[in-house]
């Protein structure tokens, strides 16, 4: 599968300019990060990528295998295969966690799951997610800790299987045993599903366990500096100024 | 094909009611008894009934309050009703005229959302379907009459039962409590009577169904429980159901022991879950129905059980296109062909592993044994269902077939066969008795058989894996049978030369499984019983006659010149020429119409009958034919419900009363209930509210004696149009009284949801505990929600918490459901679950199921 964002300029409902023409093409398989200092955009960007309802695409085009999806619900988009992993994801009292997820999974798949079946996919990643029990009982998100709600939403990445995933700062509130640990296994279900990933993140500590293939540094709602991990270091070094310095130059 | 178009058939209803869903339309109704309210009406209503002059002067008394009381002016518009334009009472049986056409439109749409078509929903006004079953209902009211307890209808329980309802009927509830208790008190009908005597407790809920079709005048049912000291009782109000044997993904199982989650066969042809079980007493006709093809088939059913059914238009006219219907069984002809939905449920393996069970002097250990279940080890299976047996000496199985000595093929066949798939050379034995026997020396063959297969000719069976293979290899198996156990008969009568094949069987379930297998290769075959002289068992004696035979020949590959073994002799028969009849049965795009042979009826009381709901079809297959379930909405033809439920909870008893009503969006449901509960007791009224144009219910419970305990649980859906004004009243008249209620409401577009709830504590009632809470679920931006908490406290000793929440769905969370793939619809409803389920999983399982399902059809489409 191929996402193709094309000259995308995305507002929000009151007008506001966030992102500003941004070009980007990912295929399943490759590994893709974006890098960029709070409110550049790239929250908005993945968002508006999903689907979400009061943003507002004014310009360009998302596609994908160069059909156009931007009239397309969220739920349709998950069907063709994007998922996105939530920085926040919300938390829902009362539905339970895994029976959500055996809902998602057969709305994205089409198909009945066989209950058992289902649990024994589950458990093989919760035990490798090394999440504890209490997660299969509980309500979405509800009550869940920081790191078990990234882990969570690794888990429904796991199982939900999309052909690209985009996730929304995966390292965010956690502390760096963690970080490691939460990269490790999204690589590691990545590389198993042939998944194309879009990894979006101000910081650079969770790259350290990782090898994304393409860099794309965004500032101000557009792709300022594009490359391979080089930009990384340069980054480390230097800091977003010299890019946007870069650019302003 | 069929199955696309049926498809294609849904999505277009789905799609249409999901523009049309939104409106509620007013609509009329025909009936045949007179309308309005006189004091006349009520006279005539006892006299028809034959009541005693006590219950006559208490209807009048209620009539007369309910002239002179005013229509109340809070709660909801109740200037809607009109009280000359309803009918009071209507006779039993009065209402069978009622159509497709009467029921309202929304309701209509519900069906096309349910994924019923056309031509099912047109049974609609009838939906009860009954099956009786002679066993459970002596396990059932045995049971309870042993220990006493009275389970009946009111009006039963009047003639029946004086005394006691002399002394509790109207206390609880006086006619003087409000205008629509004392309309209830003139114009009753119907209704349970309950009553449990002295430290019973009865462990199964007692269930009652109000009858849609105005059973015959369900609208103003009243209710009266008792529970003497230390009695326990849960009783549900829902839709019921009874027994005969159902398709299910595991086989034939009689309807009593259908359970939520199995997964039966339904006349869509496919598998689906159950979702809800039902048992009540029916009173009245019950319809005896035997069809052409299976002598051994006889279906009851109560008189509005919908069957699914192709009629000729003329008794003339061969039918070329087989239409389906659904006609409830009192309107059925002998005319009428049953459908009967054949089974393709094809799952295929090259390779199956069995478990089997080893037992050694030392241990008992499982063994996996792997086999090529391909066409030729279907033969082999063939063969054994026939032929085959299992003999033990000391500890070790042998596996032996036996055939006539002039089936010399089949020796060497079974033979060959064994040792390809068991690795070992069996014996071939001498001829005995014109019989020759195979042996194989192998307990693990022996007990794959008897494990997989059955031991002993009677119990033989074919398992679910080998039900649903092709039919290539079932084929195979139907081959191996039938030149074991198979003849052909050629016999001149009077009326004509008649050839079929036959198998014979003492297996009943053998017989019948063998007929769906044939029935898979769209061979129609009969299944007739032979009682044999002495001790011997019952043949069961499966026939393939008509213009089947060729199609049978062609299967075994016995074409017009070879040969057809019959056992001893052998004959030769040109079957294209010699069949000339036709078979009475037709097979049409995978169902098969039977014809009625015989339709006969009678009258019974109080036979509990069964009854289940199926997700999607809501349909099953019954005594081998299509029928349908009790239809999930609970549709009324008039516009005003108005039930008085009394609970009597005596010391230390316990009485929890259950309620989902689903009425028709056209209805006011104003119903009272109220509970006295005595020193220790406890009362739980469970309150789902989905249904209704306006819905006022506020169950109390007076807490009279020390240590008694009162809880209201509430939900309440309010879609577009709707008003939902419920909650609980609570009086604290004694000391050491607790009590709980908890309200959650849901609203959506125009619907308004509203709590409304007192709680009075007396100045006698000291160290009183009471929790109140209630939230609400606002689903759009026009939604509405009230609510009024009224206090009266006249202690200070009280301990009271309240508690009030209104939320609303957030973009977010809708957001976040649908980027994982769920519709909004889905992902609303998720939601809505959500809220309700502290409440939902306080009901007993199947009507959790059963509540959520309504909820998740009256959310969707809510926004947008």
């Amino acid at each position: 599968m191929q996402l193709e964002i094309k000259e995308l300029y995305v507002t929000t409902q009151e007008g506001k300019e966030i992102v500003n023409g941004v070009n980007l093409k990912i295929n399943s398989g490759e590994f893709h990060v974006i890098m960029g200092p709070n409110g550049s955009g790239k929250t908005t960007l993945a968002k508006a990528i999903m689907g979400y309802p009061s943003l507002k695409i004014v310009k360009g085009d998302v596609l994908v295998d160069g059909q156009s999806i931007k009239d397309m619900t969220a739920d349709k988009r998950a069907r063709l295969g994007l998922f996105m992993q939530f920085q926040n994801p919300v938390e829902i009292e009362g539905v339970g966690f895994v029976n959500f997820l055996r809902a998602a999974k057969e709305s994205v798949t089409g198909n009945t799951t066989d209950i058992k079946q289902f649990m024994g996919e589950i458990r093989s990643y919760t035990e490798k997610l090394a999440i504890t029990n209490g997660i299969v009982g509980r309500s979405l998100n509800h009550g869940f800790s920081g790191g078990e709600k990234k882990k969570a939403e690794v888990l429904q990445m796991a199982v939900l299987k999309p052909k690209i995933a985009i996730l929304d700062e995966p390292d965010s509130g956690l502390d760096i045993d963690a970080v490691k640990f939460v990269a490790n296994n999204v690589n590691e279900i990545a590389k198993a599903q042939e998944m194309g990933l879009l990894v979006i993140t101000h910081y650079n500590r969770i790259l350290s366990y990782m090898n994304p293939q393409f860099v794309h540094i965004m500032a101000e709602g557009k792709i300022i500096a594009e490359g391979g991990t080089e930009l990384i270091e340069r980054l480390e070094k230097e800091g977003y100024d010299s890019f946007l310095n870069g650019k302003r130059k | 094909m069929a199955e696309d178009n049926y498809k294609a058939v849904l999505e277009q209803q789905n799609s249409e009611y999901k523009e049309a869903y939104g409106f509620t339309e007013k609509v009329e109704y025909a009936h045949i008894t007179k309308k309005g309210l006189t004091e006349d009406t009520v006279r005539e209503i006892s006299k028809i009934k034959e009541e005693p002059e006590w219950m006559l002067e208490k209807r009048l008394q209620g009539y007369r309050v309910f002239m002179s009381k005013p229509t109340p002016m809070w709660g909801g518009d109740l200037s809607g009703i009109n009280y000359d334009d309803i009918y009071y009472y209507m006779k039993p049986g009065g209402t069978k005229t009622d159509s497709w056409d009467k029921v309202p439109d929304d309701i209509k749409r519900t069906f096309d959302k349910l994924g019923i078509p056309e031509a099912e929903r047109k049974f609609f006004s009838g939906a009860e379907a009954q099956f009786d079953s002679e066993v459970v209902y002596h396990h059932v009211r045995e049971d309870l009459e042993r220990q006493g307890v009275i389970f009946t209808d009111t009006d039963t329980a009047v003639k029946k039962y004086p005394e006691i309802m002399k002394k509790y009927f109207g206390t609880i509830i006086p006619p003087s409590d409000n205008k629509f208790a004392a309309l209830n008190t003139a114009v009753w009908s119907g209704g349970s009577f309950i009553y449990v005597p002295k430290g019973v407790k009865v462990a199964m809920p007692l269930q009652a169904y109000f009858r849609i079709n105005a059973e015959k005048a369900g609208q103003f049912e009243r209710t009266l429980i008792i529970a003497d000291e230390g009695a326990e009782v849960v009783y549900i109000e829902g839709c019921f159901v009874a027994g005969t044997e159902i398709v299910t993904e595991e086989g034939l199982k009689p309807i009593e022991e259908v359970k939520v989650g199995d997964r039966v066969f339904t006349h869509a042809r496919r598998y689906r879950t159950v979702y809800h079980t039902q048992v009540r007493p029916h009173t009245g006709k019950l319809y005896s129905i035997k069809y052409d093809g299976d002598t051994t088939a006889v279906i009851k059913a109560t008189d509005e059980h919908p069957f699914l059914v192709a009629r000729r238009k003329k008794q003339e006219y061969t039918n070329v296109k087989w239409e389906t219907e659904w006609v409830r069984a009192d309107q059925l002809k002998k005319s009428d062909y049953l459908a009967i939905p054949i089974d393709n449920t094809t799952k295929t393996a090259d390779y199956r592993e069995f478990p089997i069970r080893m037992r050694t002097r030392w241990k008992t250990e499982s063994i996996q044994l792997t086999l090529n279940t391909d066409a030729d080890f279907f033969r082999l299976i063939g063969y054994y269902l026939s032929g085959g047996r299992i003999t033990s000496v000391k500890g070790d199985s042998y596996l032996t077939f036996t055939f006539n000595k002039n089936e010399i093929d089949c020796v060497l066949d079974t033979a060959t066969l064994l040792e390809r798939y068991f690795g070992k050379k069996p014996l071939v034995q001498k001829v005995y008795k014109n019989g020759i026997s195979i042996v194989l020396c192998s307990t693990l063959a022996a007990r794959f058989f008897k494990q997989q297969f059955g031991k002993g000719a009677k119990n033989k069976r074919i398992p679910l894996w080998a039900l649903n293979e092709r039919t290539e290899k079932q084929k195979e198996l139907i081959v191996g049978m039938w030149r074991g156990d198979g003849s052909f008969m050629n016999k001149d009568y009077d009326y004509g030369n008649k050839k079929m094949f036959r198998i014979n069987t003492i297996s009943e379930v053998l017989a019948k499984q063998l007929k769906s297998i044939l029935l898979r290769m769209h061979i129609f075959s009969s299944v007739n019983t032979q009682k044999r002289t002495g001790n011997r068992n019952t043949m069961y004696c499966v026939y393939i006659g008509g213009d089947n035979v060729v199609r049978f020949a062609n299967l075994m590959g016995t074409l017009t010149t070879s040969s057809i073994d019959t056992g001893n002799t052998k004959m030769l028969v040109s079957l294209e020429n010699v069949i000339t009849t036709s078979s009475r049965t037709r097979i049409f795009e995978n169902y098969a119409f039977v014809p009625i042979t015989e339709i006969t009826s009678e009258t019974v009381e109080n036979l509990p009958v069964y009854n289940f709901s199926v997700e999607e079809d809501e349909s099953y297959v019954a005594g081998g034919v299509a029928v349908h379930n009790c239809t999930a909405p609970i549709y009324m033809s008039s516009s005003l419900h108005s039930a008085v439920v009394e609970l009597v909870a005596h010391k230390n008893s316990s009485i929890r009363y259950i309620t989902i009503q689903n009425w028709s969006k056209n209805v006011y449901n104003l119903v009272t209930q109220r509970a006295f509960a005595y020193d220790g007791a406890r009362v739980s009224w469970i309150d789902g509210n989905i249904g209704s144009r306006l819905n006022m219910k506020y169950p109390s419970v007076y807490l009279k004696g020390e240590g008694a305990s009162g809880e209201v649980l509430s939900i309440a859906v309010a879609g577009e149009g709707q008003t939902q004004d419920s909650g609980g009243k609570i009086y604290h008249l004694a000391p050491n009284t607790t009590s709980k209620i908890v309200s959650k409401s849901v609203s959506k577009g125009t619907g308004v949801a509203s709590y409304r709830g007192l709680l009075y504590i007396s100045k006698d009632a000291a160290n009183v505990k009471s929790n109140v809470r209630c939230d609400a679920l606002l689903l759009d931006e026009t939604a509405k929600t009230n609510t009024y908490p009224y206090m009266q406290v006249y202690r200070d000793d009280a301990t009271i918490t309240h508690e009030a929440t209104v939320g609303k769905i957030g973009e977010e969370q809708l957001f976040y459901l649908m980027s994982r793939g769920m519709s909004e619809d889905d992902a609303i409803a998720t939601i809505v679950l959500g809220f309700i389920e502290d409440l939902a999983k306080v009901l007993p399982m199947e009507y959790s199921i059963e509540l959520k399902r309504l909820i998740k059809l009256d959310t969707s489409n809510s926004v947008g």
